[in-house]
């Protein structure tokens, strides 16, 4: 039987008051939003934050605004929002399509979009998305604010830039370019109630309705120790006319440049040949959308 | 067939209301004044010699009122069969598997109890693990019972006919290799009971249990009470599927604190913790070897099967049987041959659950079958009509197919699935199966060798003969028992499904064996028929001596006394009922004497009607031994189609629809029936694509959760076209036998046959993962390019 261990609960009323209980706190400190990780790692003993600071009752981080054209999105956001807005659907479906493969119902009514990023596990849904579509995060301290473009936020399971006495506050992603598509396909054993075996998002931006493609990108997720970008196979994209054979080719591409590992969900050796095909699949989702079909 | 009132029909739950709004109360929901809370130490290791256990420190621990060890419980054995009792309440000088119980805490509070157990002491000397079943009989492996040093806890050789030399006159031999893997029983509610002792009443326990009878003769046996002292009674139980079906440490524990410290006591599993229990289904490793003539006819079938047991032998005597003798039936064949062998490994104990021990083995044969028809060009349908057996066949290992629909279910499930039109015409990546299976409508004999009665019941009509009263021992663990008791009893008195009140679950009522072997529909309805046509019986000798009508000339229906003669005046006997309920406002009228007049005036004629029933099987066939696993008076069959799609890029299948046919002999509840087929489906599903316990070297369960113990989600399921077949037993009570576990038979061929269909090629190891498939792919890919 797991019990929660004993801890002391804070609920800052704004952002300031919240930067500096925890620079207050130091080390001792964990931030909990929806908590359906950091509740579970308590329970099984294998975190003992002394503190936990709700930022629940924060105003203004629970929000989508958009944003010159681009969206700004609360770090409070529960995930089933992201499925459900309007606003998401239409400009950001890949990552509507990757909120509405996480967890379960209950768990999406409580999970926040901040917590699926800064707990940074491997096989996160949101992230994968999000750096497809060149999101940046927004930390903030007692003594500054800074932004992050989010490929450059992981470091590892776990590990990310973030320091001590930061909180992430918002996600923002620019205005997209026009002819511009994404695509996000999670491998997974059952329907739902799921953590990936691979996944992989895709993004395709065209010079034109029949042009070719001036930028790409391929993020590919459960198959190295963060979400990783499948540099070669996007570079292999750019100035192609798309086509079937291209993205089969940026498939064997991209299945060279994961690192997974044998585990429980799944071999190393399947999981690279799925890089293939779902790179392949996304990269045919993403042309789709961009060419508004 | 005879006109029904109540049974055949779709009468809602008895319990439905309770459980859809949440006020059905489960062991975990009990409380009582002064109880306190358990909490299990269970080895973190999977083989060891314990050298130490200190428990000063849990004891001096403020709120702690009971520590306890084997020198407190004591070293009688237990365990399900009793020539393989092989478990003891604690571990005594070894620990066997990773979750195997060390001690136990009773504490004010759970918090408490689980801090107490945590400073409990133990000096483990680790042994040697083995957890591989063929590692586990080679030469120098550790042994892990001293009894057995060759770690083969039971083995099990048939032969029926003469299968070698049967071979030789066949066409077409082959052979083929299986295995499947060990699973959760993945019931929604994890154990859990409360014990309280009396010293002039004796133990009480509230368990989460399939069997209170098993439980109670556990409890007397173990702790050295007086049989009838001990009462097991279950509230509301949330699935068992075969786990639960014997007395668990849990159980026992409970209760020895309660009688140490004169206190009630709960304890509860974890999720984790019921995955360390575990008895649920076995590994199993079939080699099936099959001959058939060249025209179809099935001629010899040779099985060897190894079991990995895991630590204790659990239902695991039974298991080994039957994974031989649950083959061989549905079709004719003259000619079968068994060799089981059930192996120790240090792993948590593996029993029953649903289909017990013919899961797998029907899994491999039906596949086999299906490569033996297209060997022989033959279309699986045909090839199974030409070999299938009819009502009143019996097999070479003694079965009496006393009814069987099986011929049937697979014209039922051809035409429903539209099968003529989709076998061998779909895409590649899209696949159609077939696969039929047949189960016990109850075992012959008790766990233990005895004479009892197999159920007994009670009915007591209230005395102011408004209401039946069901008492009955029979344990309902959400099939729906209480409700299809409650409709057997309502026909056979007379009476509507409302006027009848169930009591059950309770071994204060009588013995009833439990809810495993899918035996209650058949065993205890038979008693509580019984006991209903008594109570009618005594209802009805009363009115016939008042009215001086013959019995004969009387019937009782829909709560009405129907007179087979016109003009019987009954008027006398209404004033009379009248007089007794002065003042009330509702006089009965009308022209029919109602059951509530006839049954006061029973009552004022004899006292309280009471009716009882009990039922035992009759003779049953097979002389040979282990003939007691398998022989049932009835078995129910089913047959199934799965239409599947295979993604051929990812390996990834998707079950598309199910057609099932089930003959359960005669539906007592239509809505249940199929219920039990469409929950027997999708547990089936899971076996044969996600399910999977795995470990890590160490002998720990390495997903422990149903996050990563992967059950089937509504997602998963599709659509289900289930198709009753009633071929009337005439050994069930109305005709009526089993669904309950039958029904999961055909599902885990079906699908791997449609895979086939789909695909091209064959798996012979469950589950069927996307990635397991795509191997396959790529090798028969690879294959082909070298041809």
């Amino acid at each position: 039987m797991h019990l929660l261990p004993k801890f002391d609960y804070y609920e800052p009323r704004d952002i300031g008051e919240a930067c500096k209980l925890l620079s207050q706190l130091k080390g001792s400190a964990r931030i909990i939003a929806g908590g359906t990780d950091l509740l579970v790692n308590m329970k099984k003993g294998l975190l003992a934050p002394r503190s936990l600071v709700g930022i629940g009752k924060i105003p203004g981080i629970s929000e989508i605004e958009p944003v010159n054209g681009g969206i700004s999105i609360g770090a409070h956001l529960i995930i089933q929002k992201l499925v459900e807005f309007d606003l998401i659907r239409k400009k950001l479906s890949v990552l509507s399509r990757a909120a509405s493969v996480l967890g379960s119902p209950l768990v999406r009514n409580r999970a926040t979009i901040g917590g699926n990023i800064v707990n940074a596990r491997p096989a996160a849904d949101l992230p994968p998305p999000l750096i497809a579509m060149g999101a940046r995060v927004r930390l903030k301290s007692r003594r500054q604010e800074r932004e992050v473009p989010l490929d450059r936020f992981f470091r590892g399971p776990g590990e990310t830039v973030i320091k001590p006495g930061e909180i992430l506050t918002h996600i923002v992603i620019d205005a997209l370019p026009p002819f511009t598509g994404g695509d996000y396909i999670k491998l997974m054993h059952r329907r739902s109630l799921e953590i990936a075996i691979v996944a992989v998002a895709s993004r395709i931006t065209l010079d034109g309705p029949d042009g070719v493609i001036r930028d790409g990108r391929i993020i590919l997720s459960s198959v190295a120790p963060k979400a990783i970008r499948a540099v070669r196979a996007e570079k292999a994209l750019i100035g192609e006319r798309p086509s079937e054979g291209l993205f089969e080719h940026a498939g064997q591409i991209a299945a060279t440049e994961c690192t997974p590992i044998d585990d429980i969900r799944g071999g190393a050796g399947y999981r690279c040949s799925m890089v293939g095909v779902l790179t392949k699949r996304t990269l045919s989702g993403a042309l789709r959308e961009a060419k508004g079909q | 067939m005879k006109e029904y009132s109540v049974i055949n029909t779709r009468v809602p739950r008895v319990d439905g209301r309770a459980k859809a709004t949440g006020k059905a109360r489960y062991a975990d929901d009990l409380s009582m004044p002064d109880m306190l809370y358990g909490a299990l130490l269970q080895s973190p290791v999977a083989h060891a010699r314990i050298r130490k256990i200190d428990t000063s420190k849990a004891k001096k621990l403020p709120g702690v009122k009971d520590v306890v060890t084997a020198q407190e419980a004591g070293a009688v054995k237990f365990g399900v069969s009793p020539a393989r009792y092989d478990e003891t309440i604690f571990c005594i000088d070894k620990a066997r598997y990773v979750g195997d119980e060390i001690a136990a805490v009773a504490a004010v509070d759970l918090e408490t109890a689980l801090e107490a157990a945590a400073l409990i002491e133990v000096e483990y000397e680790e042994l040697p693990v083995v957890l591989d079943p063929f590692e586990a009989i080679k030469e120098g492996a550790p042994v892990i019972h001293e009894d057995f040093p060759n770690n083969i806890g039971a083995e099990v050789h048939q032969e029926f006919g003469d299968v070698e030399e049967a071979l030789k006159t066949c066409d077409l031999v082959r052979t083929d290799k299986f295995v499947n893997k060990k699973q959760d029983g993945a019931f929604l509610e994890p154990q859990a009971c409360l014990a309280f002792y009396d010293p002039g009443r004796g133990l009480t326990l509230y368990s989460s249990t399939q069997a209170p009878h098993y439980v109670q003769r556990t409890l007397a046996m173990v702790l050295g009470l007086p049989i009838g002292k001990v009462r097991v009674a279950q509230p509301c139980v949330g699935g068992g599927f075969g786990p639960k079906a014997s007395a668990s440490t849990l159980e026992l524990t409970t209760s020895l604190m309660a009688i140490r410290t004169g206190r009630p006591v709960k304890m509860a599993f974890t999720r984790e913790q019921v995955f360390w229990h575990s008895r649920a289904r076995h590994q199993f490793f079939h080699e099936l070897t099959t001959g058939v003539k060249k025209d179809g006819t099935l001629v010899a079938l040779k099985n060897t099967c190894y079991l990995d047991g895991g630590a204790y032998s659990s239902f695991g005597i039974a298991t080994v049987y039957y994974a031989g003798s649950l083959l061989g039936a549905p079709y004719r064949l003259p000619n079968m041959k068994y060799d089981g062998y059930r192996i120790y490994t240090n792993k948590p104990a593996n029993g029953a659950q649903r289909g017990h021990g013919g899961v797998a083995a029907r899994a491999a044969w039906e596949q086999q079958l299906d490569i033996i028809a297209a060997d022989l060009g033959m279309d699986p349908i045909e090839f199974r009509l030409k070999n299938i057996m009819q009502r009143g066949d019996i097999t070479c290992n003694d079965f009496n197919m006393s009814s069987l629909g099986m011929k049937e279910c697979l014209e039922a499930v051809r035409s429903g699935s539209g099968w003529d039109k989709k076998k061998g015409k779909l895409p590649r990546g899209k696949g159609i199966g077939v696969a039929c299976g047949f189960f016990v409508s109850g075992a012959g004999f008790p766990i233990y060798r005895s004479e009892t009665f197999h159920s007994t019941a009670v009915i007591k009509l209230s005395e102011d003969g408004g209401t039946v009263n069901l008492y009955t021992p029979a344990a309902e663990i959400g099939q729906g028992s209480d409700t299809v008791l409650t409709q057997i009893a309502a026909e056979a008195l007379g009476v509507r499904y409302g006027d009848v009140k169930v009591s059950s679950g309770d071994t204060d009522f009588g013995v009833d064996l439990g809810a495993y072997s899918s035996r209650q529909t058949l065993m205890s309805g038979h008693a509580v028929k019984q006991a209903a046509e008594e109570a009618r019986r005594q209802v009805l000798e009363v009115l016939s001596e008042q009215l001086n009508i013959p019995v004969e000339e009387m019937d009782i229906k829909d709560g009405l006394v129907l007179f087979k003669k016109e003009g019987v005046d009954f008027s006398a006997l209404r004033t009379r009922y009248i007089k007794e309920h002065r003042g009330w406002t509702d006089p009965p009228s009308g022209k029919h004497f109602t059951f509530v007049e006839a049954a006061r005036l029973a009552y004022l004629a004899r006292g309280t009607i009471v009716g009882t029933g009990a039922y035992k099987p009759g003779e049953l066939g097979g002389k040979y031994k282990g003939a007691a696993v398998g022989t049932s008076p009835a078995y129910g069959c089913s047959a199934q189609v799965v239409e599947v799609t295979v993604d051929m890029e990812t390996g990834q299948v998707t079950v598309d629809k199910m057609t099932d046919a089930h003959d359960c002999g005669f539906a007592i509840n239509r809505t249940n029936v199929e219920g039990q087929m469409q929950g027997s489906l999708s547990m089936g599903l899971g076996e044969a694509l996600f399910e999977e316990v795995k470990f890590d070297g160490g002998g720990r369960v390495a997903n422990p959760t149903l996050g990563e113990y992967r059950i089937p989600t509504c997602l998963d399921m599709p659509n289900v076209e289930t198709i009753i077949i009633e071929s009337n037993e005439p050994n069930g009570p109305f005709g009526a036998k089993e669904v309950g576990e039958g029904a999961i038979m055909p599902t885990i061929p079906a699908i791997l046959n449609a895979v086939y269909d789909a695909t091209g090629v064959r798996i012979n190891e469950l589950p069927v993962t996307s990635e397991r498939v795509f191997d396959r792919l790529k090798e028969e890919k690879e294959r082909r390019k070298e041809v």
